[in-house]
């Protein structure tokens, strides 16, 4: 069975270019806008005698439930966990692309992050510490331009040490003390239902549910533990 | 503490919060912003984007466009034109008359109509190609969402928008992308106004017939702008009245501007064009045929009585107001198929009828002003087959999709009859 790794980031950070890159005969239209994919696209390389099947989801900021996108990307990932998220960030415009990042880091999944524009990033004057970036966020960055073909080869090393080291990323988003809080006494709550512990990532679930994520209040509904989250909530 | 003390109003807002917060903190140590400089990105933006100048930037460029692939392709279109005339007369000498007017009439008469505008298809494609690479494109849909979002709509419909003026079909699939249900609906709805690729060849045919070269692109562009203007007027009713609500707020990202490169400019062009192509060699070669029996049989019969002009002679009472007759009515009808089929109705009917060329005998019946008033409605009326068939599966409902085909012909009727109104008064 080859692995999978699905790619995930903002739109019109080069998702398309890089799946384009590393699948070879690929032809994506690559457009110079935002929002042009919409549906997940699915191709395979091989690097290294190793076969890999690549999954190009939709661009997305977030993964809440308001968009059907957004909703694509996210139910992908929580119900098919593929073996490694390979999230494009765009290197000029880091801020706010990270903050996909530390959602993706909430869904248990295995990260390698590809730093892609890293020559805009240049002409617009930042300096970034790949390294230490990789420390901080726990999980490896492999900067690359996509629209060159630069660090591709080391990006599919990143990504088949990743399939073979296997497990999540085990960086932790922690929102302070309070939050913190109501987040685990939720956590509580949900593993009473073990069959819906056992679906979703718990940590992730009650996050959403303090966010009154709609797709997982349905989730939640017929479960035993149903009318206790709803009181926890109030 | 309750949740709603902690978190307060908004907790996605709170939790999103502490996110960057955390973001601000991993950059601190990681990143060094350099001095910014004042790139030419910015300037650009300065004028493309600015509050007053940003529409009528849009609307030049635009008309640029259209100048262009019309101007452009006229001596190809020509060329085009005279092959098929030739291949018409070599189907002459087939000694089968039958078989001969199938492939004089039918085939050549009828395919070679929509195959002719193949070259400004192609141009129209390459200069939004450049606009696309260029990174223009998106900042079209920047100005023009600001606009929409004042109105009360939602930013995000406008890039599903720009995807419609290739085709409806991927464009109303694309508005999965936005948030809201309610915004979601009207931006389905209102998408079929975007002038698609299959209606340019109708106002290429139009245009090209009742105006000279020099004013067609200016017609053509006339064609989208109203569309789009139409697309904002119709969004904004359904808001105030059968989707009520506020639209989610947006946040656009404008890419980088890119010199485009020629390849890539050539490439997105043939992946557009070659759509057309395909469909030409499928689809409307099947329709060809369909159309060369519906107006040869009964066998013998004069055009008005075969299928084609009984279908054309039940519409046209409706449409008597508007000036169309049969052969218009019968077009629009088969236009349902795709709306390059308009074309080859007109060009199979006429064909039949003994006339060489579309346009001249346009032009016969037809004054400029009708002229206009035709392609006013087919902009407007239901759009095709497949796109009715994406809206019914992706709102999911019989009821809004009827509500859509229903408005639109109501609307195109509306549109053209003011257009004759108001244009006859002006003295047109």
């Amino acid at each position: 069975m080859p692995y999978t790794v699905a790619l995930i980031g903002n739109p019109n950070v080069g998702k398309s270019v890089v799946f384009n890159n590393l699948v070879p005969g690929a032809r994506q239209h690559v457009g110079n806008w935002p929002g042009k994919t919409v549906d997940k696209k699915t191709g395979r390389f091989s690097h290294r005698g190793t076969e890999i099947d690549v999954v190009d989801l939709p661009g997305t900021y977030s993964l809440t439930a308001r968009a059907v996108d957004e909703l694509i990307a996210r139910n992908f990932i929580v119900e098919e966990k593929p073996d490694v998220v390979v999230n494009i960030v765009d290197a000029s415009n880091l801020e706010r692309n990270l903050y996909l990042t530390l959602l993706l880091f909430e869904l248990n999944t295995n990260v390698v992050v590809a730093l892609n524009m890293m020559d805009i990033a240049e002409e617009k004057g930042y300096e970034i510490d790949v390294e230490n970036l990789s420390e901080r966020i726990g999980v490896p960055v492999v900067p690359i331009v996509a629209t060159k073909k630069q660090g591709m080869d080391r990006l599919k090393d990143a990504i088949l040490e990743a399939v073979k080291r296997k497990g999540v990323t085990e960086t932790k988003i922690t929102y302070g003390e309070k939050i913190e809080k109501l987040v685990d006494s939720i956590i509580t709550i949900i593993h009473k239902d073990t069959g819906l512990a056992e679906k979703y990532p718990a940590r992730w679930m009650a996050i959403k549910l303090l966010e009154k994520d709609e797709d997982i209040l349905e989730k939640i509904k017929g479960s035993t533990v149903e009318d206790e989250i709803l009181e926890a909530l109030a | 503490m309750s949740a709603q003390e902690v978190l307060g109003e908004d907790p996605e807002i709170a939790l999103a919060d502490k996110r960057y917060e955390i973001i601000g903190e991993i950059l601190e140590t990681s990143l060094v912003r350099g001095r910014r400089k004042w790139s030419s990105s910015d300037m650009l933006d300065k004028v493309f984007l600015h509050k007053w100048l940003g529409i009528p930037v849009f609307l030049s460029f635009m008309w640029m466009l259209f100048q262009f692939s019309i101007e452009t392709s006229g001596v190809y279109m020509t060329i085009i034109e005279e092959f098929f005339g030739w291949l018409g007369g070599l189907s002459g000498g087939i000694p089968n008359e039958l078989v001969a007017s199938l492939i004089g009439d039918g085939l050549f008469g009828g395919l070679g109509a929509v195959l002719v505008f193949v070259p400004p298809i192609f141009f129209t494609f390459l200069g939004l190609s450049i606009l696309e690479d260029s990174g223009y494109l998106a900042r079209a849909a920047f100005v023009v969402d600001r606009i929409m979002y004042k109105l009360g709509l939602n930013g995000r419909s406008f890039i599903p928008m720009l995807l419609g003026f290739g085709c409806n079909v991927p464009a109303i699939m694309a508005c999965r992308s936005i948030e809201g249900e309610k915004d979601r609906l009207i931006t389905i709805l209102v998408n079929p106004l975007m002038s698609c690729g299959a209606r340019l060849p109708v106002y290429v045919l139009i245009a090209g017939a009742f105006f000279s070269a020099r004013q067609a692109g200016s017609i053509i562009w006339s064609m989208y702008i109203l569309g789009i203007v139409l697309a904002i007027i119709v969004a904004f009713t359904l808001r105030r009245t059968l989707l009520k609500g506020e639209p989610a707020p947006f946040i656009m990202e404008l890419p980088t501007y890119k010199a485009p490169t020629f390849h890539g400019s050539i490439i997105h062009m043939w992946e557009r064009g070659v759509v057309f192509l395909k469909k030409a060699g499928t689809y409307l070669l099947g329709a060809a045929i369909l159309l060369w029996f519906m107006i040869t049989f009964p066998l013998g019969a004069p055009p008005e009585r075969t299928y084609v002009g009984m279908i054309g002679h039940i519409v046209e009472p409706v449409l008597r107001p508007l000036g169309f007759d049969w052969r218009i009515g019968a077009a629009l009808v088969f236009g349902l198929l795709a709306k390059e089929v308009f074309i080859e109705a007109l060009g199979v009917i006429y064909a039949v009828e003994g006339e060489a060329a579309i346009a001249t005998a346009l032009t016969s019946s037809f004054t400029a002003l009708q002229g206009v008033a035709i392609m006013v409605f087919v902009l407007i009326y239901i759009p095709c087959v497949a796109a009715v068939a994406t809206v019914k599966a992706e709102t999911g409902s019989w009821k809004w999709t009827i509500f859509g085909v229903v408005y639109q012909t109501v609307l195109a009727y509306v549109v053209s009859l003011l257009v004759l109104v108001i244009g006859g008064a002006l003295g047109f």
